[in-house]
């Protein structure tokens, strides 16, 4: 019954796609692939958005912060009067250097003050289990949730904390998450160590005790009223905080987590745009190719179907309809990886960012958004070889076609084909006569190849930034940051700390920087001149010298500041004095990571009227004496934190391995399906146009390898002209996806990787040549009578 | 010259029960039934009967494009059916010239190239000007198929053929695209080489009128061979008509 509810036209339609049902997989899957990461992506950013706005709003995230050296309590109430704070709450927030018995080197916490009257009512924590510390037991706190799996800490566990340079006991009551904190990294560090950073909240009397902080609070954290303008309000709050030596208030611009979330989103849709459109390219050269062929061989139907009466829009709309059956199955195939991908992702972004729960989902606009670029994409693929079967004449169509006529493709052949043997010369001139039809391949399996260039380009990038930054920029083991700004004299005491081979000061300093009307909140570096340790890099690179005089700026900052070298810029201490000053850019840098400024540490002393202060040392370490270093410095209260290199660079090599790596094989997975789809549909067409001729060679006494050659040697031809096409437009994508990824935390530039580019040549091949051995085993089964006995 | 009159002391093939069968219980076709034949070496035959009546399969099995059933075939002393894939594709590449109704030239190659492509598998060929000038084509040596006309391609596909000096020609409707003018040229061309290279002919036609130039004409019905006629009095092409 179902049966007769179908036209017969529909039935044939039916039969048709099933006849293609090769190239039809060919589309599904290539379409299924692009927009697979489509709905990926756009869902993720929008569930990481959602869920971001919904756990900011259940739990009063805030929209400002100021970070002072101390104000009484009273000053609290100047700031609410602040028009458009809504809220406000000043905390005592510090450092602590933890004694975990789990790890050997010493593991830091950034510690915050809970309200004397309960619950935050700005940034509120997610309780994940236990209680709120009691007021009145000053050991009571609460940890990160994932410090405390890290370090298998659970409810009633002991922790030994050295804050303010006496050392505490701590037990924990509680294990939470707060939206301040969704990603966690140490100062100083890009990515999480949560075995050796955490947070700690402790009640506020306890901390204000330990950090000699009674009647008085470090931190403001602030809620603004809707449609507030925070600009004016942090120019009010700066007015007000002037004088307790706070360093500016900030919006979640500047917090290290919310900021580390807003650049996932911005790679989320570089990536719901990069590669989709890749795939949506491939799928409407795929399309074109097989519904050519499709017409091509239906000429005669075309002919008869209009000589019954059936109008050109019916007989386009027949043929039209086959393509969005792709469309369809693509889609379908699509939506449901989409699905299964966005949830394996919303995995791995669990163990990164520190949500109560992120799941993943895409509403319905992310899902008919992949429905019509899968249907545009065939129809785009579609139009000109429905617009040959609208454009045939009955007469025409039913007439057998002419062989097709190499005259026109005989010139530079011509002079080629003396070279070459009658075999050679069938492939050369078929690529010459079909030149769109060849140039559709050439760029189909080029891109497959670009794909795999910028896959390969990019652990290429990564260790090329890991290297320079840990071989060539910071080859120290350590580096100790002092919990404040010490005499150079006290390298004396870190150069006799077990293990200390040799030594380097370093200094910091949080500043404006200002250019016309630019204006970048960074820190500047002093280094030392013929510093071992910690050193600047240049182009290429090679490490240079910190300059002579003036300040150095990453170029990443330098093109913030729209500033050359030779420029004047103003430089201003956030904190300490407020110091102002004029200073000329000597020269740009190319730091990997980060992009601060630098100057001669003395130079920096004496800018700041501050000559021979240091915020801290790079150490080299005897690792034979690795274990007594770090029993002392976890008892040194001087130290505000010690960053491990190796530990830096393993959590950096981790990350990238999971994010790049994972991307890295989904990449070359999808580049062999791209590679294997055009190679194998651009075969079978090759295959079905030249099944008699290749037929007549057998019957002439060739042997089926040598009518393979005629047959696979046309695609290799084009597989070989897209190799020079597909590197350099590898190239390019790859510096332009450079571009979209670089923030201000890394700089990555394109890195030429010959090895890379070996693997997508050859990956590519042996794609093509897949596709062209299952195409060739159509030689074995060529019906030599048959085929020759047809009429075209 | 030599009349042959009944099958020669030296055949070049040798069948005994040939048989072929497509497909299988109810639905079978028997294209070939206990087909006994004997071709003499030179001989020209003409294989003459509607079409579906086996003549094409029996000339496909004879040129190694297609296998028998049941039954023997032999080219001199080899047997065919015995014969593997490679081998089949050896015996053609050596000894048989094929030409087809629809001519199957390559339409990428020009009339002297598609004589080459038979030239670089053969072992002493003919040059293509010697070939394409025994079918009266030496002017028109570099045209392509497309601008060739359907009397022109066929001699260039008999010129493809005969390039290297085939010991067997087997031409399956030769003349049946063709008008009586043109098919004429290529039938002439046909026996002249015959006559020249001595090649056993076969020319399979459903054309009464073409079999009067054949030296023994076998009529097929229904699989079976009917009748082999010897022509007493052989005609020239130029006095055929259809």
């Amino acid at each position: 019954m179902v049966k007769a509810r179908f036209h017969p036209l529909d039935r044939k339609l039916l039969r048709d796609v099933w006849r293609m049902r090769i190239h039809a997989a060919a589309v599904a899957l290539v379409l299924g692939c692009g927009l697979s990461v489509y709905i990926m992506s756009v869902g993720m950013r929008a569930s990481l958005e959602r869920t971001r706005a919904d756990y900011y709003a259940a739990y009063q995230m805030m929209d400002l912060a100021a970070d002072l050296v101390r104000a009484p309590d009273r000053v609290a109430a100047d700031l609410q009067r602040i028009p458009d704070v809504a809220a406000i709450e000043t905390r005592i927030g510090g450092y602590a250097l933890l004694d975990a018995p789990q790890i050997v080197e010493p593991a830091s916490a950034r510690l915050v003050s809970l309200p004397l009257d309960g619950r935050p009512r700005i940034n509120d924590l997610a309780m994940v289990r236990g209680r709120w510390p009691d007021p009145a037991k000053a050991e009571e706190a609460v940890v990160s949730e994932a410090f405390a799996n890290a370090l298998g800490l659970e409810i009633g566990a002991r922790l030994a904390a050295t804050i303010h340079g006496r050392r505490h006991i701590l037990t924990i009551v509680g294990i939470a998450n707060a939206p301040e904190f969704v990603f966690v990294s140490a100062p100083g560090e890009l990515f999480p160590q949560p075995e050796r950073f955490g947070v700690i909240w402790m009640g506020r009397t306890a901390l204000a005790r330990a950090f000699d902080m009674s009647g008085t609070f470090n931190e403001a954290i602030f809620r603004l009223a809707p449609g507030a303008d925070s600009r004016r309000v942090s120019a009010a709050i700066d007015e007000a905080l002037r004088a307790y030596g706070s360093s500016g208030a900030y919006g979640r611009d500047r917090m290290m987590s919310d900021r580390f979330l807003s650049e996932e989103m911005k790679q989320l849709t570089t990536m719901a745009i990069f590669l989709p459109a890749f795939f949506l390219l491939i799928a409407a050269f795929l399309v074109n190719i097989a519904l050519g062929r499709v017409i091509a061989t239906e000429r005669s139907n075309i002919g008869l179907l209009k000589a019954f009466g059936y109008a050109d829009i019916a007989v386009a709309w027949h043929y039209a309809k086959s393509a969005l059956l792709f469309a369809a199955a693509g889609a379908m195939l699509a939506s449901i990886a989409g699905i299964i991908l966005g949830r394996a992702v919303a995995d791995i972004y669990r163990d990164y960012y520190h949500f109560p729960s992120l799941d993943f989902s895409a509403d319905a606009a992310t899902f008919a958004g992949a429905w019509a670029a899968a249907i545009c994409a065939v129809s785009i693929g579609a139009i000109f070889s429905v617009w040959r079967a609208v454009r045939l004449a009955p007469a025409e169509a039913l007439a057998p076609p002419r062989p097709a006529n190499y005259a026109r493709a005989s010139g530079v052949s011509s002079a080629l084909a003396v070279y070459l043997d009658a075999k050679s010369r069938i492939i050369l001139r078929r690529i010459q006569r079909f030149p769109r039809r060849a140039a559709t391949t050439v760029i189909g399996i080029a891109l497959a190849m670009a794909l795999l260039v910028v896959s390969g380009a990019f652990p290429a990038v990564m260790t090329q930034l890991l290297n320079v930054h840990f071989s060539v920029a910071n080859r120290q083991d350590v580096t100790l940051s002092f919990a404040a700004p010490r005499e150079i004299a006290v390298m004396h005491a870190v150069t006799r700390l077990p293990g200390v081979i040799y030594a380097e000061p370093f200094r910091a300093d949080d500043v404006i920087l200002r250019h016309g009307r630019h204006e970048v909140r960074e820190a500047v570096f002093g280094l030392p001149f013929n510093a071992r340790l910690s050193r600047l890099i240049g182009r290429y690179g090679a490490a240079v010298e910190p300059p002579p005089a003036g300040i150095a700026l990453a170029r990443a900052l330098a093109e913030r500041l729209e500033a050359s070298p030779g420029d004047a810029i103003e430089i201003e201490q956030v904190s300490g004095r407020r110091i102002e000053a004029r200073i000329r850019v000597s020269s740009i840098v190319d730091p990997m990571v980060g992009s601060s400024a630098y100057m001669n540490i003395d130079d920096l002393g004496r800018l700041f009227r501050e000559p021979d202060r240091i915020s801290g040392a790079h150490l080299a370490l005897d690792p034979a004496r690795y274990g007594a270093f770090n029993a002392v410095i976890k008892e040194t209260p001087a130290l505000a934190g010690a960053s491990f290199l190796r530990q830096a660079e393993q959590s950096m090599r981790r990350t990238f391995d999971e994010g790049v790596g994972v991307m890295n094989y989904l990449y070359i997975a999808f580049a062999a399906i791209m590679a294997g789809g055009v190679a194998f549909s651009a075969a079978r067409v090759t295959m079905a146009e030249q099944e008699r001729d290749l037929a007549t060679l057998r019957v002439l006494g060739f042997s089926r390898g040598e009518v393979s050659y005629v047959l696979v040697g046309e695609l290799f031809v084009l597989a070989l002209l897209a190799v020079p096409l597909g590197c350099a437009l590898g190239t390019l994508l790859g510096i332009w996806l450079m571009r979209l990824f670089q923030t201000d935390m890394y700089s990555f530039s394109f890195t030429f990787d010959p090895g890379g580019y070996a693997f997508a040549i050859a990956f590519t091949l042996a794609c093509v040549a897949a596709a062209a051995f299952v195409v060739r085993l159509g030689i074995d089964r060529l019906d030599m009578v048959g085929v020759l006995k047809a009429r075209d | 010259m030599t009349q042959v009159t009944s099958a020669a002391p030296l055949p070049a093939f040798q069948t005994a029960a040939l048989s072929k069968t497509y497909g299988d219980g109810p639905t079978a076709v028997h294209a070939l039934r206990d087909v006994d034949l004997k071709i003499a070496e030179g001989e020209l035959i003409v294989l003459l009967g509607p079409s579906g009546s086996g003549k094409s399969t029996l000339l496909n099995i004879l040129g190694g494009l297609d296998r028998a059933s049941s039954g023997e075939v032999r080219f001199h002393d080899a047997s065919l059916v015995a014969m593997n894939d490679r081998a089949l594709t050896h015996f053609r590449r050596r000894h048989v010239g094929f030409i087809f109704q629809f001519y199957n030239l390559i339409p990428s190659l020009t009339a002297r190239e598609n004589v080459d492509l038979v030239r670089e598998i053969a072992e002493d060929p003919l040059s293509a000007e010697e070939a394409l000038d025994l079918v009266g084509l030496a002017d028109r040596m570099d045209h392509f198929p497309a601008q060739l006309s359907g009397g022109e391609q066929q001699r260039v596909a008999v010129a493809r053929a005969i390039a290297k000096r085939p010991a067997v020609l087997l031409c399956d409707e030769p003349t049946g695209a063709l008008d009586l003018k043109t098919g004429v040229r290529v039938l002439e061309a046909l026996v002249e080489i015959n006559k020249r290279y001595r090649s056993t002919t076969l020319i399979v036609t459903h054309n009464a009128d073409v079999a009067r130039l054949g030296e023994r004409v076998i009529h097929f019905a229904d699989g079976r061979i009917r009748v082999i006629e010897t022509n007493a009095a052989r005609v020239p092409p130029s006095e055929l008509k259809w």
